[in-house]
């Protein structure tokens, strides 16, 4: 059990991603391919890979808040010391925080709304709430990511070590 | 003091401290939109799903996907041997045939920090070695890879198309030529510099034959491009569905030869979903934020503002010029254009300017913010692969910076150049 928590920790939002980009690129080439080879293309095909992708978005926003791989200005977080910037980054954790808790509750209402109303999509006719739940879940793991990246700047911190500097945009 | 004004200088601290963009606008338009309730705060959830919900930003990722594949298969060398069989027998050769690498790539990826670290990984220990210094190397494949953005296809196209609405297929075929007119720029740039410094001297002929052979060699490399721009410019494929076949013929191509593991596909993947990670929530935010300045009646103020100094065309080009040169020194390309464009292009429809030239412009200036300091995304790309420290690379990148400014002014006091490939 423990393992298995360790694993998601590590490699819950990656599962996830994978799923979702392979779902949409998969989508995508055969809608292509149905078009020239039968001269037909479905409905659907275009809907469900939107779908897929702002999935993959959102939890590739908190994959990136894991990673600490958003875009930021480092100019003065290049010029501090290991406490500045452990500073610096609760900072921006607690930011990041504020906003997600915003977000969350907004998108939940969203959802709420259509869950009350029945929004269905247009072609696949599911509730849209399914799909909209994308945002919804991306920013409680934001809040959870956000909040392991906290605890840890504090720790950092308090014993005055070097904080996670987190990965650049190209680096593996 | 208005709290949207509060509200504009708190995002701006919250970024300059260092939180990341998409945080600090998020926060900064919260607070706008609940001092001022012009609009429900209910917006935000919905904003932040209907934002980014388009089938035209799925390219962002692929585009990514099919140069990480083009590296990882060995494409994505063949394309450089290829280009160095064509320019390789000048003074410059090298130099030269990196540029037009980099060109090749844009080509294909859609993205300038991509197409940096690429060509930056295969060439960089070459240039050294053909006897450029280290940062100046460095400055080269930076200013090169500055195409990614500009030739097409290309992120920064299909998010203004996303913004102001119009297809980014149009976009790409305006941008080809002007984007071609930067890349060569930057290839003159190099020859005058090394007649001047004398850092490379190659010798050598050009060989027919070579040349055939390495055409030969880079069939499958080159077919990718093809495939893009063709599918895109005769209408075949959309943008998107260009992109997702390029990942096919890739993917493909790789596997066939063996080049290519099921087990590299994790990381392969993880590198655009990263990419796509990053994007993604700085559209969505910034679309929020413009929507609520737009809202509040910024834009029409600014308009009515700068219209009543009298200004005409020139000045209005100048401005623009100026503003987004600085713009392009301190926030990334994605921010600006979704806060940018909304918010100037009223005033570029005020002076007659068309819509299409407008972006071609904005994006060609925005792409200079590449290589300057302090926030240029190619310079912290080349300093991370060779651990030349950012500020060096980037006085080594001046003269390219200044050349490309000459572009930008070029492109936008000449609509012709971004309008005559759509015969307007």
């Amino acid at each position: 059990m423990r393992r298995l928590f360790s694993a998601l920790n590590r490699d819950a939002e990656r599962w996830a991603m994978l799923v979702c980009y392979t779902f949409c690129c998969i989508v995508i080439v055969q809608e292509v391919v149905r078009r020239f080879v039968f001269n037909f293309s479905s409905a659907w095909g275009e809907e469900a890979a939107r779908y897929a992708f702002i999935y993959l978005g959102w939890i590739g926003a908190a994959f990136a808040v894991k990673e600490r791989a958003h875009i930021r200005f480092d100019v003065l977080l290049q010029r501090l010391g290991p406490r500045g910037k452990a500073w610096v980054f609760i900072v921006a954790e607690v930011a990041t925080i504020a906003f997600a808790c915003i977000a969350l509750y907004w998108s939940l209402h969203t959802i709420r709304q259509l869950l009350q109303f029945e929004g269905a999509t247009p072609v696949l006719r599911i509730n849209k709430a399914w799909f909209e739940a994308a945002v919804p879940i991306a920013f409680a793991l934001i809040i959870w990511r956000s909040l392991q990246s906290l605890t840890r700047d504090v720790s950092d911190l308090r014993a005055g070590r070097e904080p996670y500097a987190g990965k650049a945009m190209f680096e593996e | 003091m208005s709290p949207v004004v509060w509200s504009v200088l708190g995002m701006i601290a919250l970024m300059v401290i260092g939180a990341p963009f998409w945080v600090a606008m998020g926060l900064g338009t919260f607070a706008m939109l609940a001092s001022t309730q012009v609009l429900p705060l209910t917006l935000i959830g919905e904003a932040l799903f209907e934002g980014v919900d388009s089938f035209a930003l799925i390219a962002i990722p692929l585009f990514v996907l099919t140069g990480d594949a083009m590296v990882r298969t060995g494409l994505g060398e063949k394309l450089l041997n290829f280009a160095e069989a064509s320019f390789g027998s000048l003074r410059s050769g090298f130099g030269t045939s990196t540029v037009m690498g980099c060109g090749l790539f844009a080509c294909i990826s859609g993205s300038d920090a991509a197409d940096a670290a690429a060509v930056g990984r295969l060439t960089m220990a070459r240039l050294v070695e053909r006897g450029y210094p280290k940062p100046y190397a460095c400055a080269l494949v930076a200013s090169g890879a500055c195409t990614g953005i500009l030739i097409p296809p290309s992120i920064a196209y299909i998010i203004i198309g996303l913004v102001l609405g119009v297809s980014s297929s149009t976009l790409f075929v305006a941008a080809f030529v002007p984007g071609l007119i930067v890349l060569v720029s930057v290839m003159l740039t190099n020859a005058v510099i090394n007649r001047m410094r004398g850092y490379e001297h190659s010798q050598g002929r050009f060989h027919l034959k070579k040349w055939l052979g390495a055409l030969w060699q880079a069939r499958f490399a080159l077919a990718v491009p093809v495939i893009i721009l063709g599918g895109i410019y005769t209408g075949v494929f959309t943008p998107t569905e260009s992109a997702a076949v390029a990942v096919a013929v890739a993917v493909g191509t790789g596997l066939i030869q063996k080049r290519l593991r099921l087990a590299d596909f994790p990381a392969m993947l993880g590198t655009s979903a990263r990419v796509c990670g990053v994007v993604l929530p700085i559209i969505a935010v910034a679309l929020l934020f413009s929507q609520a300045l737009t809202v509040l009646n910024v834009p029409q103020t600014f308009v009515e503002w700068v219209m009543g100094f009298g200004t005409g065309r020139t000045a209005i080009v100048l401005l623009f010029l100026a503003i987004w040169i600085v713009a392009g020194m301190f926030m990334e390309t994605g921010p600006n254009i979704v806060v940018l464009g909304p918010l100037l292009w009223p005033l570029a429809k005020a002076v007659g300017m068309d819509q299409i030239h407008f972006c071609v412009f904005m994006i060609t200036t925005l792409g200079l913010g590449f290589i300057t300091p302090p926030f240029g995304l190619n310079l912290f790309v080349m300093s991370g692969l060779t651990r030349t420290p950012v500020s060096t690379i980037a006085w080594y990148a001046l003269p390219f910076a200044l050349v490309m400014v000459a572009v930008s002014a070029l492109i936008g006091f000449m609509p012709s150049i971004s309008l005559f490939a759509l015969g307007r």
